[in-house]
């Protein structure tokens, strides 16, 4: 059994074997892969762009596109996993090894790794559920001329428009702020800010 | 400035019926609120305290109603511009007296007429809370603070009905509630250069 960092699983013996197939692969096509990898972790909706990566480097490399798929299907397990655990290069490089990858290819791999951990992490953070997410705010203020009450005034109103995601769509939310309920609201929200930047 | 009919300046001097100065102050302020004329109850009230008809008691609140707005809707602010609306046969003491009424209570009434008119949904309350977010799926361990904002909203109809009230929860990253607070200083710089003008 062996002892990964990046999962607590026993992971099928298809992916350790696809693992030490990686050997096979000569530098320059590790480094070309890796490439490809990094560059699907990095924009993980593009997985139409990363299967035809794939697909080219089997036509240029002369082998079948279909095993290569599942070859690099087994390989994201174990960046998805070191991810999740905030595992460090070392700790990544520790696992390749673990797994049979030789020297070189694990100390690529787990460089790369290290180059690209800071923009991953942000992403798996970026992904994070958020309830009702605040995505956009427009104003505009301006002052009331008369009513239908009052022929002449000018009192001035500021409105707010929040556009709030929720789930696939989005809402908007109309409100209007008399100027001293303004200047709360703006105090309220540096409060806030005062106490965001405290864990920060 | 005949905005008034002559029947109505003859309703209005019902209220020389009325047992004290303070009869009329309470009748002409119950007068003030859209369809106090309709509301049966003030009417009733009105009639009893004049000793007169139901349609007379309807008639004077009908009439005063449409006086008191339009001295708010004018912004007429002294006697002199009150008093010339009367007619010349008017009662010269209860000229006086309303007019007395009216100036004590359009500030007030102008003041509401602001607060009442037409608007967007009223930001009335506003509460927040900063979490921090320790793990997620897709991190099993991470430190990131998050902002909660809750917003309470009124929207108070303007014709009939009574407000109805909803809140908005919403959730704020540390560089969205940056970027808020960029806006409204940018609100607050806005607003100081148009007060300078």
């Amino acid at each position: 059994m062996l002892q990964l960092h990046f999962t607590n699983d026993t992971l099928p013996d298809h992916v350790c074997t696809d693992f030490q197939n990686l050997n096979k692969f000569s530098e320059q096509q590790f480094v070309r892969l890796t490439e490809i990898l990094y560059q699907f972790l990095l924009e993980p909706k593009e997985s139409e762009r990363f299967l035809r990566q794939l697909t080219e480097f089997a036509g240029e490399n002369g082998m079948s596109a279909g095993p290569l798929r599942a070859l690099m299907k087994s390989v994201l397990i174990l960046p998805h996993g070191a991810l999740k655990r905030n595992l460090t290069a070392e700790q990544v490089k520790a696992d390749l090894l673990s797994l049979g990858l030789n020297e070189d290819k694990a100390t690529h791999f787990s460089d790369q790794w290290r180059i690209h951990y800071p923009v991953l992490s942000r992403l798996a953070v970026g992904q994070t559920l958020m309830v009702n997410q605040l995505v956009d705010m427009e104003w505009k203020f301006g002052v009331t001329v008369g009513t239908s009450e009052l022929q002449k005034t000018g009192n001035i109103f500021l409105q707010l428009k929040l556009v709030i995601r929720k789930g696939n769509k989005t809402e908007n939310v109309y409100m209007e702020l008399t100027l001293p309920q303004f200047y709360n609201f703006l105090h309220e929200m540096e409060r806030a800010k005062a106490s965001m930047d405290c864990f920060s | 400035m005949a905005f008034l009919t002559e029947d109505q300046f003859t309703a209005l001097q019902l209220l020389l019926k009325a047992p004290s100065k303070d009869a009329v102050r309470q009748i002409c302020t119950e007068s003030y609120p859209a369809g106090a004329s309709k509301c049966q109850s003030t009417v009733e009230k009105t009639a009893n305290a004049l000793s007169v008809s139901n349609s007379e008691a309807m008639q004077l609140l009908t009439a005063f109603h449409m006086l008191s707005h339009h001295v708010v809707y004018q912004n007429l602010t002294s006697p002199e511009q009150i008093l010339p609306i009367f007619p010349e046969s008017f009662h010269s003491n209860l000229k006086n007296l309303i007019t007395k009424i009216l100036l004590e209570n359009s500030v007030t009434w102008r003041n509401e007429a602001l607060s009442s008119q037409i608007s967007l949904p009223k930001l009335v309350d506003l509460e927040w809370r900063v979490d921090m977010k320790t793990a997620s799926d897709s991190l099993s361990r991470m430190a990131v603070p998050t902002c909660l904002l809750q917003m309470k909203l009124q929207d108070t109809p303007c014709i009939s009905g009574g407000p109805s009230e909803s809140t908005v929860t919403m959730e704020l990253s540390k560089e969205t509630l940056d970027t808020m607070i960029d806006g409204l200083g940018r609100i607050r710089d806005q607003l100081s250069t148009v007060a300078r003008k």
